[in-house]
């Protein structure tokens, strides 16, 4: 069906020959523009421009997992445009027109949802011009719109052999009168040129070459650099302050008392740390956290755990407490995971120069989320968006970390800017990173089952005791989810199962350190607790651990499909002599993963070795494959660093690790080989980037059991726990 | 006052001897594709070549470097054309790509001794660079390929 849309408003930017489109999250509903001019402000996802080149709104941020390439790869395959032709801008500001669909239009990007959030918008987006642009071709040609074909910024009519650039179309007259097609022209699957391509990703020959600028790198005219000494213990401030060494060290500016630190101005990086070590500080010790140890805490949550009192229902159907009465054998087990710290490789930094009134400053940040860093700033200075002019530098990590409603590095950078009348950056030692980090939450976690006659699951009683992340690091969204915190659950619904009576519940403890969002949210350590249970239920079965899972999946043919591929290709490798192989099946959100690791153990100095990983992937229609891989491969390592290694501990308040010596993450040589399949279907894309951890730990644990006989039910398996179960 | 070479070009300063000569690249040189990630010879990222050895500038004073030889990733090649920077593009290897310079220039170095080196003295020799995104595979593969290339 043809219908010209009504226009009642100009919908389209008057800015010479440029146009921009614009859809709202919902469809195709075109809306309208403040500005009257794109060449000032860019304004719409896609500008085609008269010269034939086009720009492309890159409205998430990058930190490694390659949306600034899928993203524009999207709207570019139905615009039907030639990819050498496009460029991406990223959004610099807070505007919520362009959103993130998958979080309530918060610039905000997490839970791997760029690609899935975006995926329909950017399709409309490409369709509506690419309509345009052939409607008005025909016009100008006097033909039927639907003899006029499209490709590679070009229209032609094969008819009469006539053809003009994408850039002669949007030059001629009226091009913005355009009537537009409703609804969009989508291509079908099969038409795609770009999507589920090989496209190499656009920001990857910077990074070749130490071009790329992140926000560490910022240098600006007349910068200083500030480094900040903080409170040891979080809710502490200074009592009483020395000052004097820090300010007679060479090259220091200025020393400026924050809320929670101290932090020395200095012309140089140097002089800012060698001013800052002579600083004599005591601070007010009065933080309840003071009392707080990581062995107690777990402790605490481990009770919680096992206790009677009822949590927030997370998940639930059926009859947890009359299936268990009703089955015929019944397990139960409790899993622990300590704290642990994102350790992107690029420490916090944030450069601001505040405007002489102090009402406005510019501001380079690495940040997963343009609303959150713009209100940052706004809520520092007193201001409005308005006057925040955002730098969205390139991210050396994420992975949860640079996504907090306050940011307390650029708080720290705008106060000493303000302060000093100069651009400052604030930079964060390695030490500061860890010792300041916030963490991967504590958890503790109660499960029981019951299994019927023929060894099948029938009841699953999940409680996962741990703190409530969003309530910490952004209360304004636990207003919105008070008491469901999918930051802290996620996983714990085992949704890609068939269990008749089920119930998670979220009991939730008392938060003794700083805790965020970290790669797999709760997937982390709810599907580690889920997943090593499972088998130790479906060894009490006397089951296959897969066809135990298969048991209960007999509905999800995506997911049986995945474990009968990862079956398979383990099959293709036979187990090495002392060795043994785990299975897991966790994704993450809508992606369903199955995988199987093999391990073997040195049982003298308690160390596991993970030496391969198969793991079959369903992520629906993939934007990009390449990507994916690399993706799901960096989860797996991921997964495989936090089950072997990584924990921090914390006594008195106070972090206990110090930098890369005591807080470890794998290594090249301690890497598995990796064998990754990702299903090729065209089923709606869902998420990739955190994909490949979850099943991990769990697989790992699992593997040890099928070795030694044994089980670890504290995640990392570190040597000493290693050995004790070995003992 | 110190003097140096730095990527084939001679560099005087009066900074003060104490500075890192990773602080001094990146702040004082604007020469940022050295990164900082630990200051402790943990992760790898600020390596460099000093008298073709690949060295972490993170432990390295401004004192010891003078009259020495140094190479950053900006003095690697002349185009970005290095076997390993064409290899890196080729294999996809970075994510968030912060730790990459490091890894190139730590890659460089097996490759200056080593015309091919196994997988196993790959991943040994790279081991001192932490990636964080766990590119580690790709790495492997593009220090394969670029010695290939070399070989070639």
């Amino acid at each position: 069906m043809i219908a010209p849309v009504n226009v009642s408003r100009r919908v389209f930017l008057k800015s010479g020959a440029a146009v921009a489109v614009a859809l709202s999250a919902g469809g195709i509903r075109l809306e309208a523009y403040a500005s009257e001019n794109a060449q000032e402000v860019f304004a719409g996802w896609v500008e085609v421009k008269p010269d034939n080149s086009i720009l492309i709104l890159f409205p998430s941020t990058e930190m490694g997992q390659g949306s600034e390439t899928a993203l524009p790869q999207i709207l570019a395959d139905e615009l039907d445009a030639d990819w050498d032709q496009v460029s991406i801008q990223q959004l610099d500001e807070d505007d919520r027109r362009f959103g993130n669909p998958a979080f309530g239009k918060i610039l905000y990007t997490a839970g791997s949802s760029a690609v899935y959030g975006y995926f329909d918008v950017l399709r409309q987006a490409g369709a509506t011009l690419r309509d345009m642009i052939r409607t008005r071709a025909a016009a100008e040609w006097e033909v039927d719109t639907a003899t006029v074909a499209t490709g590679k910024n070009r229209v032609t009519h094969a008819p009469s052999g006539r053809s003009m650039t994408y850039g002669e179309v949007v030059a001629l007259p009226d091009f913005t009168e355009t009537a537009l097609l409703t609804p969009a022209t989508l291509k079908t699957h099969e038409q795609y040129t770009l999507i589920g391509k090989r496209v190499p990703r656009r920001d990857i020959p910077a990074k070749s070459t130490g071009k790329a600028q992140y926000a560490i790198d910022v240098r600006v005219p007349d910068m200083l650099y500030a480094t900040v000494l903080r409170s040891p213990v979080e809710g502490e401030s200074v009592a009483s302050l020395n000052d004097e060494k820090a300010r007679a060290t060479r090259d220091v500016v200025d020393v400026v008392t924050l809320p929670d630190g101290v932090a020395v101005m200095a012309k140089t990086l140097h002089a800012s740390f060698a001013g800052r070590a002579a600083l004599d500080v005591r601070w007010t010790e009065t933080s309840p956290f003071r009392k707080y140890s990581s062995t107690a805490t777990l402790a605490a949550y481990t009770k919680a755990a096992e206790g009677k009192a009822d949590g927030a229902a997370w998940s639930t159907h059926g009859d947890v407490k009359a299936g268990l009465a009703r089955a015929s054998r019944s397990f139960d087990a409790v899993y622990t995971s300590d704290y642990a710290y994102h350790a992107q490789i690029e420490p916090m930094a944030a450069v601001a120069s505040v405007d002489a009134d102090g009402k406005g400053a510019e501001i380079w940040v690495g940040t997963q989320t343009q609303s959150w860093t713009t209100r940052t700033a706004t809520e520092v200075l007193g201001t409005t968006p308005d006057r925040i002019r955002l730098n969205m530098m390139t991210m050396g990590g994420g992975f949860g970390r640079r996504t907090e409603l306050m940011q307390n590095y650029l708080r720290d950078a705008l106060l000493c800017s303000k302060k000093a009348n100069q651009p400052v950056k604030v930079v964060w030692s390695r030490e500061d990173d860890l010792k300041f980090g916030a963490f991967r939450p504590a958890a503790a976690q109660y499960l029981k089952a019951g299994i019927d006659d023929n060894g099948v699951l029938t009841v699953l009683h999940h409680r996962v005791a741990t703190p409530s992340v969003i309530e910490y690091f952004n209360p304004i969204r636990w207003q919105q989810v008070d008491p469901n915190d999918i930051i802290s659950m996620r996983g714990a619904e085992s949704k890609f199962y068939d269990i008749p009576d089920f119930l998670a519940e979220h009991i939730k403890t008392e938060r003794h350190a700083r805790i965020l969002p970290w790669r797999g949210i709760g997937a982390a350590y709810t599907s580690f607790a889920a997943e090593a249970f499972l088998d130790e239920v479906a060894t009490e079965a006397g089951v296959d651990p897969l066809d135990f899972r298969r048991s209960i999946m007999e509905n999800n043919a995506r997911g049986t499909a995945l474990i009968d591929r990862v079956e398979e290709m383990a099959a293709s490798v036979p187990l090495a002599e002392g060795r043994g192989r785990g299975f897991a099946f966790a994704g993450y959100g809508d992606t369903q993963a199955a995988g199987i690791v093999e391990i073997s153990v040195n049982e003298s100095a308690g160390t596991i070795r993970v030496h391969h990983v198969w793991i079959a992937v369903d992520a629906g229609q993939i934007v990009s494959p390449d990507n994916a891989l690399n993706q799901i491969e960096g989860g797996v390592l991921w997964g495989v660093s936090s089950a072997l290694f990584e924990r921090v501990t914390i006594t008195d308040g106070q972090v206990d690790q110090q930098n890369f010596f005591n807080y470890t993450i794998l290594r090249n040589n301690q890497s598995p080989a990796i064998d990754v399949y990702v299903a090729e279907n065209n089923e709606k894309p869902t998420q990739i980037g955190e994909a490949g951890n979850p099943l991990v730990p769990p697989a790992i644990a699992n593997a040890f059991f099928a070795l030694t006989g044994r089980r670890i039910r504290h995640q990392p398996l570190t040597p000493d726990r290693v050995r004790e179960a070995l003992a | 006052m110190i003097s140096f070479t730095l990527n084939g070009k001679k560099v005087e300063t009066d900074a003060d001897p104490d500075t890192m000569l990773l602080i001094f690249l990146r702040e004082e040189l604007g020469l940022t594709g050295t990164k900082y990630g630990c200051g402790a010879a943990m992760c790898g990222a600020c390596m460099i070549h000093m008298q073709g050895a690949p060295m972490f500038s993170c432990q390295i004073t401004l004192a010891r470097v003078a009259g020495m030889n140094i190479k950053t990733i900006e003095g690697l090649s002349e185009n970005d054309d290095h076997p390993l920077q064409k290899a890196w593009i080729e294999e996809q290897v970075p994510q968030c790509g912060y730790c990459q310079s490091g890894q190139i220039m730590r890659a460089a170095a097996l490759l200056d001794s080593n015309e091919s080196p196994s997988e196993e003295e790959i991943r040994n020799w790279m081991s001192s660079n932490l990636c964080r995104c766990g590119t580690y595979n790709r790495i492997v593969k593009a220090v394969q390929r670029a010695a290939s290339e070399m070989s070639s």
